[in-house]
Protein backbone atom coordinates (compact mmCIF):
# COMPACT_ATOMS: atom_id res chain seq x y z
CA UNK A 1 0.00 0.00 0.00
CA UNK A 2 2.79 2.33 0.98
CA UNK A 3 4.54 1.46 -2.29
CA UNK A 4 1.48 2.39 -4.34
CA UNK A 5 1.15 5.69 -2.52
CA UNK A 6 4.85 6.42 -3.05
CA UNK A 7 4.62 5.58 -6.79
CA UNK A 8 1.56 7.78 -7.18
CA UNK A 9 3.40 10.57 -5.41
CA UNK A 10 6.41 10.26 -7.75
CA UNK A 11 4.09 10.19 -10.78
CA UNK A 12 2.27 13.32 -9.59
CA UNK A 13 5.60 15.02 -8.94
CA UNK A 14 6.77 14.06 -12.46
CA UNK A 15 3.61 15.48 -13.99
CA UNK A 16 4.04 18.69 -12.01
CA UNK A 17 7.64 19.07 -13.13
CA UNK A 18 6.65 18.51 -16.77
CA UNK A 19 3.87 21.04 -16.49
CA UNK A 20 6.24 23.53 -14.92
CA UNK A 21 8.78 22.94 -17.68
CA UNK A 22 6.10 23.42 -20.34
CA UNK A 23 5.24 26.79 -18.86
CA UNK A 24 8.87 27.95 -18.88
CA UNK A 25 10.60 29.79 -21.70
CA UNK A 26 13.59 28.21 -23.46
CA UNK A 27 16.15 29.97 -21.31
CA UNK A 28 14.57 28.73 -18.08
CA UNK A 29 14.34 25.18 -19.44
CA UNK A 30 18.03 25.29 -20.36
CA UNK A 31 18.85 26.52 -16.85
CA UNK A 32 16.78 23.70 -15.36
CA UNK A 33 18.64 21.13 -17.46
CA UNK A 34 22.01 22.51 -16.47
CA UNK A 35 20.81 22.41 -12.87
CA UNK A 36 20.39 18.65 -13.17
CA UNK A 37 16.77 18.28 -14.30
CA UNK A 38 17.07 15.64 -17.04
CA UNK A 39 13.42 15.99 -18.07
CA UNK A 40 14.16 19.52 -19.24
CA UNK A 41 16.00 18.11 -22.23
CA UNK A 42 12.93 16.14 -23.30
CA UNK A 43 11.00 19.37 -23.17
CA UNK A 44 13.51 21.03 -25.49
CA UNK A 45 13.28 18.07 -27.89
CA UNK A 46 9.49 18.25 -27.88
CA UNK A 47 9.59 21.96 -28.64
CA UNK A 48 12.06 21.83 -31.48
CA UNK A 49 11.94 18.42 -33.17
CA UNK A 50 9.18 19.19 -35.69
CA UNK A 51 10.39 22.70 -36.44
CA UNK A 52 13.95 21.58 -37.00
CA UNK A 53 12.85 18.60 -39.07
CA UNK A 54 10.85 20.84 -41.40
CA UNK A 55 13.67 23.34 -41.66
CA UNK A 56 16.29 20.70 -42.47
CA UNK A 57 13.98 18.80 -44.80
CA UNK A 58 13.13 21.92 -46.81
CA UNK A 59 16.83 22.72 -47.00
CA UNK A 60 18.19 19.33 -48.07
CA UNK A 61 15.07 17.69 -49.58
CA UNK A 62 15.64 14.24 -48.07
CA UNK A 63 13.36 13.24 -45.25
CA UNK A 64 15.31 10.31 -43.86
CA UNK A 65 18.57 12.23 -43.85
CA UNK A 66 16.78 15.21 -42.33
CA UNK A 67 15.73 13.05 -39.36
CA UNK A 68 19.29 11.86 -38.89
CA UNK A 69 20.56 15.42 -38.94
CA UNK A 70 17.95 16.60 -36.45
CA UNK A 71 19.02 13.81 -34.12
CA UNK A 72 22.58 14.96 -34.54
CA UNK A 73 21.50 18.49 -33.65
CA UNK A 74 20.03 17.25 -30.37
CA UNK A 75 23.11 15.18 -29.59
CA UNK A 76 25.28 18.25 -30.06
CA UNK A 77 22.96 20.37 -27.98
CA UNK A 78 23.12 17.76 -25.21
CA UNK A 79 26.89 17.63 -25.30
CA UNK A 80 27.59 21.33 -25.53
CA UNK A 81 24.72 22.96 -23.69
CA UNK A 82 27.05 23.93 -20.84
CA UNK A 83 28.99 26.05 -23.36
CA UNK A 84 25.90 27.84 -24.65
CA UNK A 85 25.99 31.58 -24.04
CA UNK A 86 22.77 32.08 -22.13
CA UNK A 87 22.65 35.78 -22.92
CA UNK A 88 21.66 34.70 -26.46
CA UNK A 89 18.52 33.05 -27.77
CA UNK A 90 18.48 29.28 -27.52
CA UNK A 91 16.47 28.90 -30.73
CA UNK A 92 19.09 30.85 -32.70
CA UNK A 93 21.81 28.58 -31.40
CA UNK A 94 19.86 25.42 -32.26
CA UNK A 95 19.04 26.67 -35.75
CA UNK A 96 22.68 27.61 -36.29
CA UNK A 97 23.72 24.02 -35.53
CA UNK A 98 20.99 22.66 -37.81
CA UNK A 99 21.88 25.09 -40.59
CA UNK A 100 25.56 24.15 -40.44
CA UNK A 101 24.77 20.43 -40.52
CA UNK A 102 22.43 20.91 -43.50
CA UNK A 103 25.10 22.95 -45.27
CA UNK A 104 27.69 20.22 -44.67
CA UNK A 105 25.29 17.60 -45.97
CA UNK A 106 24.72 19.54 -49.19
CA UNK A 107 28.44 20.07 -49.59
CA UNK A 108 29.14 16.35 -49.12
CA UNK A 109 26.49 15.48 -51.67
CA UNK A 110 27.97 17.77 -54.27
CA UNK A 111 31.35 16.11 -53.70
CA UNK A 112 30.00 12.57 -53.76
CA UNK A 113 27.67 11.77 -56.67
CA UNK A 114 26.83 8.40 -55.12
CA UNK A 115 25.14 10.14 -52.22
CA UNK A 116 23.10 12.13 -54.69
CA UNK A 117 22.03 8.94 -56.40
CA UNK A 118 21.03 7.37 -53.10
CA UNK A 119 19.03 10.44 -52.28
CA UNK A 120 17.18 10.21 -55.55
CA UNK A 121 16.46 6.57 -54.80
CA UNK A 122 15.15 7.45 -51.37
CA UNK A 123 12.95 10.17 -52.76
CA UNK A 124 11.67 7.78 -55.35
CA UNK A 125 10.76 5.26 -52.65
CA UNK A 126 9.19 8.04 -50.68
CA UNK A 127 6.86 8.74 -53.57
CA UNK A 128 5.70 5.13 -53.52
CA UNK A 129 4.43 5.49 -50.00
CA UNK A 130 0.76 6.25 -49.44
CA UNK A 131 -0.24 9.89 -49.18
CA UNK A 132 0.72 11.22 -45.82
CA UNK A 133 -0.04 14.88 -45.79
CA UNK A 134 -3.26 15.32 -47.67
CA UNK A 135 -6.61 15.02 -46.02
CA UNK A 136 -7.78 11.44 -46.77
CA UNK A 137 -11.39 12.57 -46.81
CA UNK A 138 -10.77 14.76 -49.87
CA UNK A 139 -11.87 13.70 -53.36
CA UNK A 140 -9.21 11.76 -55.29
CA UNK A 141 -8.77 14.44 -57.97
CA UNK A 142 -8.43 17.10 -55.30
CA UNK A 143 -5.89 15.00 -53.47
CA UNK A 144 -3.94 14.51 -56.68
CA UNK A 145 -3.94 18.23 -57.40
CA UNK A 146 -2.75 19.08 -53.90
CA UNK A 147 -0.06 16.46 -54.00
CA UNK A 148 1.07 17.61 -57.41
CA UNK A 149 1.20 21.19 -56.18
CA UNK A 150 3.22 20.18 -53.15
CA UNK A 151 5.72 18.42 -55.37
CA UNK A 152 6.02 21.46 -57.61
CA UNK A 153 6.59 23.77 -54.64
CA UNK A 154 9.22 21.46 -53.17
CA UNK A 155 10.97 21.09 -56.51
CA UNK A 156 10.94 24.85 -56.99
CA UNK A 157 12.53 25.41 -53.58
CA UNK A 158 15.14 22.76 -54.36
CA UNK A 159 16.12 24.70 -57.49
CA UNK A 160 17.18 27.74 -55.46
CA UNK A 161 20.91 28.12 -54.77
CA UNK A 162 21.82 26.70 -51.36
CA UNK A 163 22.60 30.00 -49.62
CA UNK A 164 19.38 31.54 -50.94
CA UNK A 165 17.30 28.53 -49.97
CA UNK A 166 18.65 28.55 -46.42
CA UNK A 167 17.67 32.17 -45.87
CA UNK A 168 14.36 31.68 -47.66
CA UNK A 169 13.31 28.71 -45.50
CA UNK A 170 14.37 30.42 -42.28
CA UNK A 171 12.32 33.46 -43.12
CA UNK A 172 9.24 32.08 -44.84
CA UNK A 173 8.83 28.80 -43.01
CA UNK A 174 10.32 29.46 -39.61
CA UNK A 175 9.43 33.14 -39.45
CA UNK A 176 12.85 34.21 -38.22
CA UNK A 177 13.76 37.88 -38.10
CA UNK A 178 16.46 39.26 -40.41
CA UNK A 179 18.77 39.68 -37.41
CA UNK A 180 18.32 36.09 -36.31
CA UNK A 181 18.92 34.83 -39.84
CA UNK A 182 22.08 36.91 -39.99
CA UNK A 183 23.28 35.28 -36.79
CA UNK A 184 22.31 31.77 -37.86
CA UNK A 185 23.89 32.01 -41.30
CA UNK A 186 26.82 34.10 -40.10
CA UNK A 187 26.15 36.88 -42.63
CA UNK A 188 25.57 40.56 -42.26
CA UNK A 189 22.09 42.05 -42.36
CA UNK A 190 22.50 43.48 -45.87
CA UNK A 191 23.48 40.09 -47.28
CA UNK A 192 20.47 38.46 -45.64
CA UNK A 193 18.07 41.00 -47.14
CA UNK A 194 19.67 40.77 -50.54
CA UNK A 195 19.59 36.95 -50.54
CA UNK A 196 16.03 36.85 -49.32
CA UNK A 197 14.88 39.29 -52.00
CA UNK A 198 16.62 37.27 -54.73
CA UNK A 199 15.28 33.99 -53.35
CA UNK A 200 11.72 35.31 -53.35
CA UNK A 201 12.01 36.59 -56.90
CA UNK A 202 13.62 33.38 -58.16
CA UNK A 203 11.09 31.17 -56.41
CA UNK A 204 8.19 33.19 -57.84
CA UNK A 205 9.71 32.97 -61.32
CA UNK A 206 10.25 29.21 -61.09
CA UNK A 207 6.80 28.41 -59.80
CA UNK A 208 4.84 30.93 -61.90
CA UNK A 209 4.38 28.68 -64.99
CA UNK A 210 2.80 25.97 -62.84
CA UNK A 211 0.32 28.11 -61.00
CA UNK A 212 -0.75 30.65 -63.63
CA UNK B 1 8.10 56.64 -56.65
CA UNK B 2 9.54 54.81 -59.64
CA UNK B 3 9.61 51.05 -60.33
CA UNK B 4 13.25 50.67 -59.28
CA UNK B 5 12.56 52.19 -55.89
CA UNK B 6 9.48 50.00 -55.57
CA UNK B 7 11.52 46.85 -56.24
CA UNK B 8 14.19 47.95 -53.79
CA UNK B 9 11.66 48.33 -51.00
CA UNK B 10 9.51 45.38 -51.94
CA UNK B 11 11.10 43.06 -49.38
CA UNK B 12 10.17 45.32 -46.51
CA UNK B 13 6.77 45.99 -48.12
CA UNK B 14 5.89 42.27 -48.15
CA UNK B 15 7.20 41.86 -44.60
CA UNK B 16 5.24 44.86 -43.35
CA UNK B 17 8.27 46.55 -41.91
CA UNK B 18 8.02 49.83 -43.81
CA UNK B 19 7.40 53.13 -42.09
CA UNK B 20 3.92 54.63 -42.56
CA UNK B 21 4.78 57.17 -45.21
CA UNK B 22 6.80 54.70 -47.26
CA UNK B 23 3.96 52.22 -47.09
CA UNK B 24 1.53 54.76 -48.47
CA UNK B 25 3.92 55.60 -51.33
CA UNK B 26 4.32 51.93 -52.19
CA UNK B 27 0.57 51.35 -52.21
CA UNK B 28 0.15 54.44 -54.37
CA UNK B 29 2.67 53.14 -56.89
CA UNK B 30 0.97 49.75 -56.88
CA UNK B 31 -2.27 51.41 -58.00
CA UNK B 32 -0.51 53.28 -60.79
CA UNK B 33 1.87 50.65 -62.21
CA UNK B 34 0.46 47.40 -63.66
CA UNK B 35 3.85 45.81 -64.02
CA UNK B 36 4.74 46.33 -60.35
CA UNK B 37 1.25 45.21 -59.28
CA UNK B 38 1.72 41.98 -61.24
CA UNK B 39 5.17 41.46 -59.75
CA UNK B 40 3.78 42.02 -56.25
CA UNK B 41 0.91 39.57 -56.84
CA UNK B 42 3.29 36.95 -58.24
CA UNK B 43 5.59 37.12 -55.23
CA UNK B 44 2.77 37.04 -52.69
CA UNK B 45 1.06 34.10 -54.38
CA UNK B 46 4.32 32.10 -54.50
CA UNK B 47 5.02 32.83 -50.84
CA UNK B 48 1.51 31.81 -49.90
CA UNK B 49 2.05 28.46 -51.57
CA UNK B 50 5.33 27.88 -49.80
CA UNK B 51 4.08 28.97 -46.39
CA UNK B 52 1.12 26.61 -46.68
CA UNK B 53 3.20 23.53 -47.36
CA UNK B 54 1.98 20.82 -44.99
CA UNK B 55 4.52 20.30 -42.19
CA UNK B 56 6.14 16.90 -41.85
CA UNK B 57 6.19 15.09 -38.52
CA UNK B 58 9.04 13.02 -37.07
CA UNK B 59 8.68 9.27 -37.67
CA UNK B 60 7.25 7.18 -34.79
CA UNK B 61 10.62 5.74 -33.82
CA UNK B 62 12.35 9.13 -33.82
CA UNK B 63 12.16 9.54 -30.02
CA UNK B 64 13.27 5.96 -29.36
CA UNK B 65 16.31 6.33 -31.63
CA UNK B 66 17.19 9.67 -30.10
CA UNK B 67 16.88 8.26 -26.60
CA UNK B 68 19.23 5.39 -27.48
CA UNK B 69 21.78 7.79 -28.91
CA UNK B 70 21.50 10.07 -25.90
CA UNK B 71 22.18 7.16 -23.55
CA UNK B 72 25.46 6.50 -25.33
CA UNK B 73 26.14 10.18 -25.19
CA UNK B 74 25.49 10.25 -21.42
CA UNK B 75 28.14 7.59 -20.92
CA UNK B 76 30.64 9.57 -22.95
CA UNK B 77 29.58 12.70 -21.15
CA UNK B 78 30.69 11.28 -17.81
CA UNK B 79 34.25 11.22 -19.07
CA UNK B 80 34.09 14.38 -21.12
CA UNK B 81 36.13 17.44 -20.22
CA UNK B 82 33.21 19.48 -18.95
CA UNK B 83 33.86 22.27 -16.45
CA UNK B 84 32.22 20.18 -13.72
CA UNK B 85 34.39 17.17 -14.48
CA UNK B 86 37.48 19.33 -14.78
CA UNK B 87 36.75 20.92 -11.43
CA UNK B 88 36.24 17.53 -9.80
CA UNK B 89 39.42 16.24 -11.45
CA UNK B 90 41.41 19.26 -10.26
CA UNK B 91 40.18 18.84 -6.70
CA UNK B 92 41.04 15.14 -6.71
CA UNK B 93 44.49 15.82 -8.16
CA UNK B 94 45.16 18.52 -5.56
CA UNK B 95 44.16 16.28 -2.67
CA UNK B 96 46.27 13.42 -4.06
CA UNK B 97 49.26 15.74 -4.51
CA UNK B 98 48.98 17.05 -0.95
CA UNK B 99 48.80 13.51 0.43
CA UNK B 100 51.76 12.41 -1.68
CA UNK B 101 53.87 15.40 -0.62
CA UNK B 102 52.96 14.78 3.00
CA UNK B 103 54.01 11.17 2.73
CA UNK B 104 57.29 12.05 1.04
CA UNK B 105 57.94 14.77 3.63
CA UNK B 106 57.39 12.47 6.61
CA UNK B 107 59.51 9.77 5.01
CA UNK B 108 62.49 11.99 4.20
CA UNK B 109 62.43 14.22 7.27
CA UNK B 110 61.08 12.30 10.24
CA UNK B 111 60.75 14.72 13.14
CA UNK B 112 60.47 12.40 16.19
CA UNK B 113 62.53 9.40 15.22
CA UNK B 114 66.27 9.40 16.30
CA UNK B 115 68.67 9.84 13.38
CA UNK B 116 71.25 7.19 14.55
CA UNK B 117 69.89 3.92 15.70
CA UNK B 118 72.04 1.97 18.16
CA UNK B 119 71.46 -1.68 17.58
CA UNK B 120 72.31 -4.41 20.08
CA UNK B 121 75.38 -6.47 19.09
CA UNK B 122 74.56 -9.63 17.27
CA UNK B 123 76.12 -12.79 18.70
CA UNK B 124 76.23 -15.67 16.31
CA UNK B 125 76.05 -19.19 17.71
CA UNK B 126 76.58 -22.43 15.91
CA UNK B 127 73.81 -24.75 16.97
CA UNK B 128 74.78 -28.10 18.36
CA UNK B 129 74.18 -30.87 15.86
CA UNK B 130 71.07 -32.73 16.74
CA UNK B 131 71.44 -36.41 16.85
CA UNK B 132 68.53 -38.34 15.47
CA UNK B 133 68.35 -42.05 16.27
CA UNK B 134 67.56 -44.41 13.45
CA UNK B 135 64.23 -45.90 14.27
CA UNK B 136 63.86 -48.22 11.32
CA UNK B 137 64.56 -51.87 11.76
CA UNK B 138 66.10 -52.27 8.28
CA UNK B 139 69.60 -50.74 7.88
CA UNK B 140 69.25 -51.10 4.10
CA UNK B 141 66.80 -48.24 3.97
CA UNK B 142 69.17 -46.02 5.92
CA UNK B 143 71.88 -46.69 3.38
CA UNK B 144 69.62 -45.81 0.49
CA UNK B 145 68.54 -42.54 2.06
CA UNK B 146 72.11 -41.42 2.63
CA UNK B 147 72.82 -42.17 -1.03
CA UNK B 148 70.22 -39.57 -2.05
CA UNK B 149 67.50 -41.99 -3.10
CA UNK B 150 63.98 -41.61 -1.95
CA UNK B 151 62.61 -44.18 0.46
CA UNK B 152 60.12 -45.82 -1.86
CA UNK B 153 62.56 -46.97 -4.60
CA UNK B 154 65.04 -47.75 -1.89
CA UNK B 155 62.57 -50.11 -0.31
CA UNK B 156 62.03 -51.77 -3.68
CA UNK B 157 65.77 -52.19 -4.14
CA UNK B 158 66.37 -53.41 -0.61
CA UNK B 159 67.15 -56.88 -1.76
CA UNK B 160 69.92 -55.62 -4.05
CA UNK B 161 71.82 -53.81 -1.30
CA UNK B 162 75.15 -55.47 -0.43
CA UNK B 163 74.92 -58.01 2.29
CA UNK B 164 77.43 -56.25 4.52
CA UNK B 165 75.06 -53.34 4.95
CA UNK B 166 72.22 -55.64 5.75
CA UNK B 167 74.23 -57.24 8.50
CA UNK B 168 75.80 -54.06 9.85
CA UNK B 169 75.25 -53.08 13.43
CA UNK B 170 72.86 -50.30 14.50
CA UNK B 171 74.46 -46.88 14.92
CA UNK B 172 73.42 -43.24 15.16
CA UNK B 173 73.43 -41.14 12.01
CA UNK B 174 73.67 -37.37 11.66
CA UNK B 175 71.56 -35.72 8.88
CA UNK B 176 72.01 -32.09 9.71
CA UNK B 177 74.92 -31.48 7.33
Amino acid sequence: MADIVRKQKISVEGATVRERLQAMDDSAVVTAFLGGEERAFSELVTRYQTRLLNFVYRTIGDREKAEDLVQEVFIRVYRHLHRFDRSKKFSTWVYTIASNLAKNELRNRSRNPLVLFQTVQKNFQDEDRPLQFEDPTSRPDDMYRKRHLREIVEESVAKLPEHHRNVFVLRELEGKSYEEIAEITDCNLGTVKSRLNRARNSFAEIIAPYVD
Amino acid sequence: MDCREFCDQHLAFVDDTLAGIELVRMQQHLGECDSCAKHDAKIRRALLLFRNLPPIEPSPDFSRRLEARLKNCEYDHLFAATPGNLRRGAITATVASVLMLGYIGTTLFPSDAPRDLVMAPVVANIPEPELIPITTSTPAIVASVSAGLSIWPAALLAEQVPVRFAHSSLELANYTR
